[in-house]
């Protein structure tokens, strides 16, 4: 009977519909903020850190920034206390990220023969990666339909979608 | 002359006195200014021995990445060790020997210079890199033989690892290779892990570690030990249960042995797969989405880029440096894993020693006994006389050829980018001569450098060779 055949297959696409996976560039850009979340020096939840409360790096009126290595004096032998060369003011006041230093240290445009800091990286990898379960760490066989983590079963699953599924994307 | 030695490095500095008589072992500082929340107190390197309260530490690192960035913590780090309540050093009649990271930026590097030499006003300096250290150590000292010419020394460390071939003591920079997985990394992949699996550990940066330091290790074959977790959950030959610090009466935290007493008030992590999925990472680190290949992978690429009759000896040679490579199990699996990518023809020797950390500290101190040792630093007069040029014509590392590093090359080349566009434009409208004379000759060949670095490096210098002005007028 055509009708219901229709009926069907239209409730079919209808389910399809309702579940949208990620494309591949937000997935990129999920896994390469969680390595830099990675690589900070106090990894924590973004909560945490808004109430962080922390005297260093706070302007003060009338003057700069005051400096931990001014504000911990410590006594060493022979070293009287003197007015710091131009050049130690200027690093020591002016903080730059790792990342704005690559930048204007300028080896990008430095030729390809010349090994760098960019040249060293290590080489992609020649094998297809492995899936691990986002939740428990076994194999994860399975993909979540709608953010890409892989689990492995059907409670790991349930996990997933209460806490993880699609927290971290933006 | 008097050396005092900075292993400098993402997590502790490795500090010391070289004195020909005693053999006095490193001072382990922590490289942070750290902020316990539960003190309210500030604690400034070596004084973190004293914090009695290691729950909710923030750390203020001077490394990012393996690089130092943050100098106003580095300095109040420096100043500490340097004072009275650790060395007792006065730096105005000393000799520093202090490590940098591999392919150190030459704006950093000048900012090393400038503490050593304006700040701390120390005598002479000496700066180099890790890896080159080591031949000066122990570290492939056989009973007979002499040192070996050609070595790989992997220095796995806090910010990243390290593959560094080594010819005749020298390194070979166009073989060195860097994967972005270090100890950093590691605990916070560990503190994610168990925060989600169990409790929120998230702001518990020194525990974490420790429980990384204590449980972790490297698995031999990673699916074995993955079913074996998997098929018995609660008892195995893997899982353990290590007792958090209470933070009233233990200091420190500790694996539970099955003839303790278990207590009520006991707050037990169970340590099942996260003890060796996360070491695992630098073997794998697509395990984590890095695109890179593993350790072992990373090594026979390195290797495959030196000389090929060469490459049976570096097989050979390799040596382990660096706290990951502490990890139980790390030597043999790396072992098993380069056994496997190396030529049949080809022996594999991994050397590590008993505490891989120290490895560089004590090369260091060997470094800087040896008599030529003079003769390799830089003087605070040298350095008042030509700057960091001095510096640079002395040391044998990395750095960025010198033509590079002028004043004007870094803005020609900002600028040349602009002009190049603007070049081309007008030579698809229409070029005339005047248009190529003003430009000046710095900018110009600095334009052109760019276009031609492929094929002719030599023109990608600020100075006007004859052969760039040449091609101006060729368009022109």
């Amino acid at each position: 009977m055509p009708p219901t055949k229709r009926g069907r297959e239209h409730h079919a696409r209808q389910a399809h519909a309702a579940v949208v996976g990620l494309t591949p560039d937000v997935i990129a850009k999920r896994t390469k903020r969680h390595l830099d979340e990675l690589e900070r020096a106090n990894y924590a939840e973004p909560s945490a850190l808004a109430g962080d409360e922390d005297d260093e790096g706070k302007y003060t009126k009338g003057r700069a920034r005051q400096l931990i290595s001014e504000k911990r004096v410590f006594n060493i032998p022979g070293v009287k206390k003197k007015k710091s060369t131009m050049n130690v003011r200027t690093a020591l006041l002016y903080r730059k990220n790792f990342a704005t230093l690559l930048e204007e240290s300028n080896i990008a445009s430095l030729p390809p023969t010349v090994p760098t800091y960019l040249t060293a990286q290590a080489p992609a990898p020649t094998y297809p990666p492995r899936l691990i379960c986002s939740v428990c760490g076994y194999w994860g066989h399975y993909k979540c339909r709608r953010c890409a983590l892989p689990y492995c079963d059907l409670s790991c699953e349930s996990v997933h979608a209460e806490t993880r599924c699609e927290r971290r994307v933006i | 002359m008097t050396v005092i030695v900075f292993d400098n490095g993402g997590s502790t500095i490795k500090a010391g006195i070289v004195a020909e008589s005693s053999t006095d072992e490193a001072r382990i500082i922590t490289n942070a200014v750290v902020r316990s929340k539960g003190d309210k107190m500030t604690y400034v390197g070596h004084e973190l021995d004293g914090c009695k309260d290691y729950s909710a530490l923030n750390y203020r690192l001077p490394l990012e990445k393996g690089y130092i960035v943050d100098w106003d913590a580095q300095k109040a780090i420096w100043d500490g060790i340097l004072s009275d309540e650790v060395l007792n050093v006065n730096p105005t009649d000393l000799t520093l020997l202090v490590t940098e990271p591999y392919f150190n930026l030459p704006k950093i590097q000048e900012v090393y210079d400038q503490f050593i030499f304006e700040e701390y006003e120390f005598k002479a300096y000496f700066r180099c890199t890790s890896a080159s250290l080591i031949p000066h150590g122990t570290l492939f000292d056989k009973p007979g033989l002499p040192p070996p010419e050609c070595m790989l020394i992997v220095d796995s460390g806090f910010s990243f690892t390290h593959v560094v071939p080594l010819m005749d003591g020298k390194v070979v920079w166009t073989a060195v290779k860097r994967l972005d997985v270090g100890g950093k990394l590691l605990t916070n992949q560990l503190k994610e892990l168990v925060s989600f699996r169990q409790w929120n550990m998230m702001d518990e940066t020194y525990i974490m570690n420790h429980v990384k330091e204590t449980c972790c290790f490297v698995t031999q074959d990673f699916k074995r030990d993955l079913e074996t977790c998997r098929s018995n959950p609660k008892t195995n030959a893997i899982v353990q249960e290590y007792v958090l610090p209470d933070l009233t009466k233990s200091k420190a935290g500790k694996i539970r042995e099955p003839d303790d007493i278990p207590l009520d008030t006991d707050q037990v992590l169970t340590m099942a797969n996260e003890r060796f999925t996360v070491p695992e990472i630098i073997f794998r680190p697509d395990d984590i989405g890095l695109e890179r290949s593993g350790l072992a992978e990373t090594i026979a690429t390195s290797i495959s880029l030196l000389p090929d009759d060469l490459q049976g000896m570096f097989w050979a040679n390799v040596g382990l440096v660096g706290g990951n490579t502490k990890l139980p199990g790390f030597r043999r699996r790396l072992t098993s894993e380069l056994q496997a990518l190396a030529p049949v023809d080809c022996d594999v020797g991994v050397y590590q020693s008993a505490d891989s950390a120290l490895d560089v500290y004590r090369a260091a101190v060997a470094c800087a006994s040896a008599p030529d040792f003079p003769q390799r630093v830089v003087t605070r007069a040298e350095y008042l006389e030509s700057g960091s040029s001095a510096v640079r014509r002395k040391f044998p590392d990395w750095q960025v050829p010198e033509r590079d590093l002028r004043p004007g090359a870094q803005s020609a080349a900002a600028k040349g980018k602009g002009r190049q566009r603007e070049e081309s434009e007008s030579a698809g409208a229409k070029p005339t001569r005047a248009r190529a004379v003003r430009l000046s000759e710095p900018q110009a060949s600095a334009a052109k450098g760019k276009g031609r670095q492929r094929e002719e490096p030599e023109s990608a210098g600020a100075r006007p060779t004859t052969a760039a002005r040449t091609r101006t007028r060729e368009r022109a």
